[in-house]
């Protein structure tokens, strides 16, 4: 005020504080840049990589043999339905012992809560390297790894649900004297039922993604083709069944997608 | 009404017609997709009994971690380097992908311009990263360089939409002001849109840096760097007690950097509320529910 005009404020310095955090930050970024071999030229290596010619062109009588993508990958979708019934007919009784509002006790809760927290902090490949290991290799283990993985993700979703339900059907449930399972089935689960459907689908579509990858580690599907191919050095037919794989997997998540909006 | 047939008791009343129907539908294609599934995975009731008690003497086999060998071999530096790897990936992502949504965006950017890059955001969404790790493998040779391509790549998509949604929801003001005072378009987008984004994107960035921690675990199993090479080693040599330090130290490693990250975030964002508009504190449920495809 006491300059009178217009003058431009003052800009805020910054703390020293910000200025250590940035160059940590910097710093860190430079040593992990050297620890992943990062160059700026070795975009243009990349892209001039005179490799890239074995991709093309996609031997297209070889995509569409029946026996060569579409079986595998039919198993591929039978592992994701599979594994998202399973998985998500587990993660109704689980969720609802890991939501404050309806977990029959506290150590019920806090167990179940910090399990599930360690199985979703393991990545769902691991999971399903370890099972493969287990159970041998195949669809079969990749459907039980995919079990798993629906559990960790449906139970984080749905059980948030619970939490937010409406307490007061619950409550008057309660108020009639009704034991604690028949209070949550009259009082809880018929506000959360469309959520949790919308969920089971939208796990099947994460499911759909995954099943893909199984393949790698062993665990069937797809994937599994992928993988023979890849370590035959034919990348041309690698590429010829992702583009199929990946028109396929598009239609099924539009339709579940469709699905999901009707629901909610 | 005739009030000749109340019941002297109150009775339930009858759920709305065509849910019994549609609940029957559903229940039926549950069993017919779950039978034919069965059917094509070769399976039987013994195998799928038996499944559970198998794997449980794996897990049992786990404990205790052979933290002293792990030790040896490096493992906490192999976590590290998936660490670096989510790092550098997501650092890569972001560049890519900040100016791109400007381009996607509907509020600056024209149409012609718009569509191709949204789809392009798309197709690469629809990717995993294990699946662009394949294909950049023979290109750039086995090793962390090929896992941070694929991060990076595979970033691009979600980090360009969540940014795009970022700017489309932004006040026009300032972009107005830069215009009336002559300013070109980049001006407008530095000056009048950058700064309010940034907090949102950056947090944007952070939580897919978590994600990316999880992500380039799993690639080094396909030789793309990282700690999941040990993990596949140690199984192939049935080293259990060596596989659980793995995971051990990987469960450790991760949750640490969530916990961090989330901190961070709702620090950035909490800022954002306090200076910005009353629905900017919700940009990041938003993004949350573009992830999971769901409103809270």
């Amino acid at each position: 005020m006491s300059e009178g005009g217009t003058a431009r404020p003052v800009r805020p310095r910054p703390r020293l504080r910000t200025f250590g955090i940035t160059a940590g930050l910097l710093a860190f970024t430079g040593f992990a840049a050297r620890e992943v071999e990062f160059a700026v030229s070795t975009f243009w290596e990349v892209w001039n990589n005179p490799l890239w010619e074995k991709f093309w062109p996609v031997p297209w009588d070889w995509v569409l043999d029946r026996s060569n993508v579409l079986d595998p990958l039919v198993e591929t979708f039978q592992i994701a339905i599979l594994a998202t019934i399973v998985g998500c007919g587990l993660a109704l009784p689980i969720s609802f012992a890991m939501s404050r509002l309806t977990a029959p006790n506290r150590p019920t809760y806090l167990v179940s809560r910090s399990v599930m927290n360690v199985v979703r902090a393991v990545p769902d490949l691991f999971w399903a390297k370890l099972l493969v290991t287990a159970v041998g290799i195949g669809a079969f283990a990749g459907t039980w790894a995919l079990s798993v993985f629906s559990l960790a993700v449906m139970v984080k979703l749905f059980s948030e649900t619970v939490d937010n339900a409406d307490p007061r059907p619950l409550e008057a449930a309660r108020a009639t004297g009704s034991r604690h399972l028949p209070a949550i089935r009259t009082g809880v689960l018929p506000t959360v039922l469309p959520e949790y459907v919308a969920y089971a689908l939208y796990v099947f579509e994460l499911n759909i993604r995954a099943s893909i990858v199984l393949g790698l580690v062993g665990a069937g599907g797809i994937g599994r083709v992928l993988e023979a191919q890849r370590q035959f050095f034919r990348f041309d037919r690698v590429l010829g069944m992702l583009i199929i794989v990946f028109v396929v997997v598009f239609v099924i998540e539009q339709i579940s997608v469709v699905i999901r909006k009707r629901l909610v | 009404m005739t009030a000749t047939h109340t019941p002297s008791t109150v009775s339930r009343p009858s759920p709305p017609s065509g849910v019994r129907r549609r609940r029957a539908l559903l229940a039926l294609a549950l069993v017919i997709g779950g039978v034919w599934s069965v059917t094509g995975i070769d399976v039987t009731v013994e195998r799928f009994l038996g499944a559970p008690g198998d794997a449980w003497d794996i897990f049992k086999r786990l404990w205790p971690p052979a933290m002293d060998e792990a030790l040896d071999r490096g493992v906490v530096g192999k976590v590290f380097e998936s660490v670096y790897i989510a790092w550098i990936g997501t650092i890569i992502g972001a560049v890519l992908s900040l100016p791109l949504a400007f381009l996607a965006a509907t509020n600056v950017a024209p149409r012609w311009i718009r569509i191709p890059v949204r789809q392009l955001f798309n197709a690469i969404r629809a990717v995993p990263e294990l699946i662009v790790a394949v294909i950049f493998i023979p290109i750039t040779g086995l090793g962390p360089w090929a896992g941070t391509l694929a991060i990076g790549l595979h970033s691009v998509g979600t980090l360009g939409k969540w940014a795009t949604e970022a700017i489309e929801g932004v006040d026009t003001g300032p972009l107005e002001a830069v215009e009336a005072t002559g300013g070109r378009w980049v001006s407008g987008m530095r000056w009048g849109i950058l700064p309010q984004i940034m907090p949102i994107v950056a947090s944007f960035w952070l939580f897919r840096f978590e994600i990316n921690v999880r992500a380039s675990a799993v690639l080094g199993m396909i030789g793309a760097g990282g700690v999941g090479a040990e993990l596949v080693s140690q199984l192939m040599f049935r080293n259990f007690s060596a596989v659980g330090a793995v995971l051990g130290i990987t469960v450790l490693v991760v949750l640490t950097i969530d916990t961090m990250s989330a901190a961070v975030r709702r620090r950035i964002i909490a800022g954002v509320a306090h200076t910005g508009g009353p629905d900017d504190g919700d940009r990041n449920g938003q993004a949350l529910a573009d992830l999971t495809g769901f409103r809270r």
